[in-house]
């Protein structure tokens, strides 16, 4: 048993810190702050970390990855979160599924350029009558021999309007028996004629999407997987070995948080003698994330991982880290309720920041409530029927 | 990171677990709550004839030379089973500290006899106020020639009925401060001034009160240093939280273990009710404590082994099994229903220990206020 990284990995770890305490600057964090997704300075500073081989480093060298493990990615995405710096990176998200289900061209075309940083990829799964139950989508794509022609609509798709490609889950067959059999997984050239992009924004501020298709010409060289075949490689994306969760961004929040109270605004703790039971009980919840994030990731890595391992993880990060923003605004009283822009805001209103989008991380990704489906019934067995 | 157990802890878990399965089913975890011992004599010589006691001391006592964290497996098998006796007294709160603090002479005399089985110790420390601080601490040990007289009375001593030894924290020096004049003797169970009520508790342990009336202790059964016995007292009770963790995990896992296959089976509204997701959502809301319990604690017993501070992670495993054993447990009873609530479930076995690993060296809240310091705020 052995609770500490590897050598190795303790140097990535170093490496990438050092890179983001250094290049992580105002003007990104600005970028991310504002939630409108990757501006020119988040740009540059993926394709940095991507000339330093830090955006993949789970990918073979020959891709620009440097053929660490799960462990290295979930330290990568604790340092980028931490730092405050873009996230998530769909594109590498996408690009593991392509490491496993594309054909060799596919991935000779596509892996080195996001492991460069130089190209991004927005995910597309979800429509307005296709949430939790994903096999359910109806975008379809009608064979037209070698290319498709697709028509219908994406919904909640929160890069599509910085990226160049669309991950794209489309209905090749409507008349298939079961639902899921039909579906076929393509990437889409975001600039292709009939696409439209149209802004949703979440109450927090966050910019996401709705997209359009109208007849839209997509070449049979961007299917991934077979025709039909596309439940496989959402499968794939989902369950194929699986990172775990980190407490990043939280943890700078509650280090924020912490030097706030206990130096800035002392008077707030002795009037409110629950809150370092509070403050306690939020660091024991984000060491358990990151303890039993990495130790979902060295199980991946190991290969020995369990189909409740990554889900577990995330459910247990996903709602610790929304209870700490509760927590925070309880501790800031009525400051709790000022935005950035607003007289007598605390540290300019980040912590308000946060609450409002905490609602969104029990939801996107599998639902909290699908995570538990997942673990219930692959994990523990538990009867569908 | 590699979180799995090497090979040889493999072999000791199945070792264990085969073991207990065998000799320690639930009709004897009953019959020893009442009885007058509160565990199998028989049982207890077998088990350090196996070597369990000495697991983690060292060959020249007679010990196997393993460490903690392989003594943290052999208490998880035991929570499993709600393992009934003092080994947890003996080898946690008596035997660690002499290794720990002992002298050479001290070492030699206790530790082999702790191992064979033959000596039962426990921890005499706890006094009316039920707290875990040095200013609790009022029994008197006054100099007396060569040696010390003790008066005072101590509380929740576990498995004192039985035992042969005590380490009994005592105020050697008044004029000190609270954590100062602190001292811990070893004190033969069988000294005249001696005496034990068996408390009625919860779990049906053997948990006691002790009154001591000018029990004369010899010098040289101080363990540790004359006044400074708050220090080791600590360690006692850190290495004894994550003890108590280790051993909850089990408690927890087992649990789990009961809930999940009833659930597959018990049949209303014409399906199996672990169909329906109010259920599935109990089951894995229990496995996500059981699993973070399982990683907190064996964190913490990993870095006590390997010889890294583990103050920090004793208490973060404490606050957090604590209350997760509670959770698991209100959640597998509610998934069973009635029937878990019946004396004769075994559910009730594990909500009445759950309760009392909650409450001893220190429950979540207590543990909270430690991991606030650390952090730097002002906790009372």
């Amino acid at each position: 048993m052995d609770f500490e990284l590897t050598p190795e990995e303790k140097a990535f770890q170093k490496e990438v810190r050092e890179f983001l305490d250094k290049e992580c600057n105002e003007n990104v964090i600005a970028e991310t702050e504002s939630m409108l997704g990757e501006g020119p300075y988040s740009k540059e500073l993926i394709r940095k970390m991507g000339a330093g081989n830090m955006l993949a480093p789970r990918w073979p060298e020959e891709y620009g990855g440097r053929g660490m493990g799960f462990m290295a990615e979930t330290i990568k995405v604790h340092e980028l979160t931490y730092h405050r710096g873009p996230f998530p990176l769909d594109a590498v998200e996408i690009g593991n599924t392509i490491l496993v289900c594309g054909t060799e061209e596919q991935k000779n075309k596509y892996l080195p350029d996001i492991a460069k940083g130089e190209i991004e990829f927005a995910l597309g799964y979800t429509e307005p009558n296709a949430g939790s139950d994903v096999a359910s989508i109806q975008l379809r794509a009608v064979d037209n021999g070698d290319e498709f022609i697709l028509n219908g609509q994406k919904i909640y798709n929160t890069e599509a309007h910085f990226s160049d490609y669309h991950w794209l889950l489309t209905r090749t067959d409507p008349s298939a028996e079961k639902k899921h059999r039909g579906l076929t997984m393509l990437m889409v050239d975001l600039k292709s004629p009939g696409i439209t992009i149209r802004p949703l924004v979440t109450s927090a501020g966050l910019r996401t999407n709705e997209v359009f298709y109208e007849d839209v010409h997509v070449p049979k060289a961007n299917m991934v997987g077979e025709k039909n075949g596309g439940w496989a490689v959402i499968m794939s994306a989902l369950y194929g070995g699986m990172g775990g969760g980190s407490s990043g961004a939280s943890r700078y929040y509650f280090e924020t948080l912490t030097k706030y109270v206990l130096e800035e605004k002392p008077e707030i703790v002795a009037d409110n003698p629950w809150i370092p039971d509070a403050m306690a009980d939020a660091y024991i919840k984000l060491h358990l994330i990151d303890v039993m994030g990495f130790r979902a990731s060295s199980m991946s890595d190991l290969g020995l991982s369990t189909p409740y391992d990554g889900p577990v993880s995330h459910i247990f990060g996903n709602e610790s880290r929304r209870d700490f923003c509760n927590v925070v605004m309880q501790i800031l009283g009525p400051y709790g309720q000022l935005a950035e822009d607003s007289k007598w805001a605390p540290l300019n209103g980040i912590f308000l920041r946060q609450y409002m989008d905490s609602p969104r991380w029990t939801i996107v990704h599998g639902s909290s409530e699908i995570q538990r489906l997942v673990i219930a019934t692959r994990g523990l067995g538990l009867p569908r029927k | 990171m590699d979180v799995r157990l090497s090979e040889e802890q493999e072999i000791l878990r199945k070792a264990a677990r085969d073991f207990l399965t065998d000799k320690c089913p639930k009709t004897l975890v009953r019959e020893m709550e009442t009885d007058e011992k509160g565990y199998s004599p028989q049982l207890w010589q077998e088990i350090a004839d196996l070597g369990w006691m000495g697991l983690a001391f060292p060959e020249k006592y007679g010990g196997g030379d393993m460490s903690f964290l392989d003594l943290s497996i052999l208490l998880e098998e035991m929570g499993r089973v709600c393992f009934p006796g003092p080994f947890f007294s003996t080898v946690i709160l008596g035997g660690l500290p002499i290794l720990d603090a002992g002298s050479d002479e001290q070492k030699q005399k206790y530790l082999p006899e702790i191992i064979s089985g033959k000596a039962i110790f426990t921890l005499a420390l706890i006094e009316a106020s039920g707290k875990y601080d040095a200013a609790s601490v009022k029994a008197r040990a006054n100099a007396d020639g060569d040696g010390y007289v003790i008066n005072g009375t101590k509380l929740f001593v576990p498995d004192a009925n039985v035992a042969d030894y005590l380490l009994c924290a005592a105020r050697t020096d008044e004029k000190s401060g609270d954590e100062d004049g602190i001292t811990v003797f070893i004190v033969d169970a069988r000294s005249p001034g001696i005496s034990h009520t068996v408390l009625k508790t919860i779990a049906r342990d053997k948990q006691c009160e002790v009154v001591f009336k000018d029990v004369k202790v010899p010098g040289e059964n101080i363990l540790g240093k004359l006044n400074q016995g708050w220090s080791e007292i600590q360690k006692i009770l850190e290495r004894a939280a994550i003890a108590k963790c280790c051993e909850s995990v089990g408690g927890m896992q087992a649990v789990l273990d009961m809930t999940v296959p009833y659930v597959k089976e018990r049949v209303q509204f014409d399906v199996p009710i672990g169909v329906f997701q109010a259920i599935q959502h109990h089951c894995v809301n229990m496995l996500v404590y059981v699993e973070s319990a399982r990683v907190i604690a064996y964190e913490a017993a990993w870095k006590l082994s390997n010889g890294m501070p583990y103050s920090r992670e004793a208490a973060m495993a404490k606050a957090w099994v604590s209350d997760a054993y509670q959770r698991v447990v209100a959640l597998g009873t509610q998934s069973h229903g009635g029937v878990s609530i019946i004396e004769d479930h075994d559910m009730p076995l594990y909500f009445r220990r759950a309760k009392a690993a909650e409450l001893v060296f220190g429950d979540a809240r207590f543990h909270r206020k430690t991991v606030a310091r650390k952090l730097g705020f002002k906790v009372a």
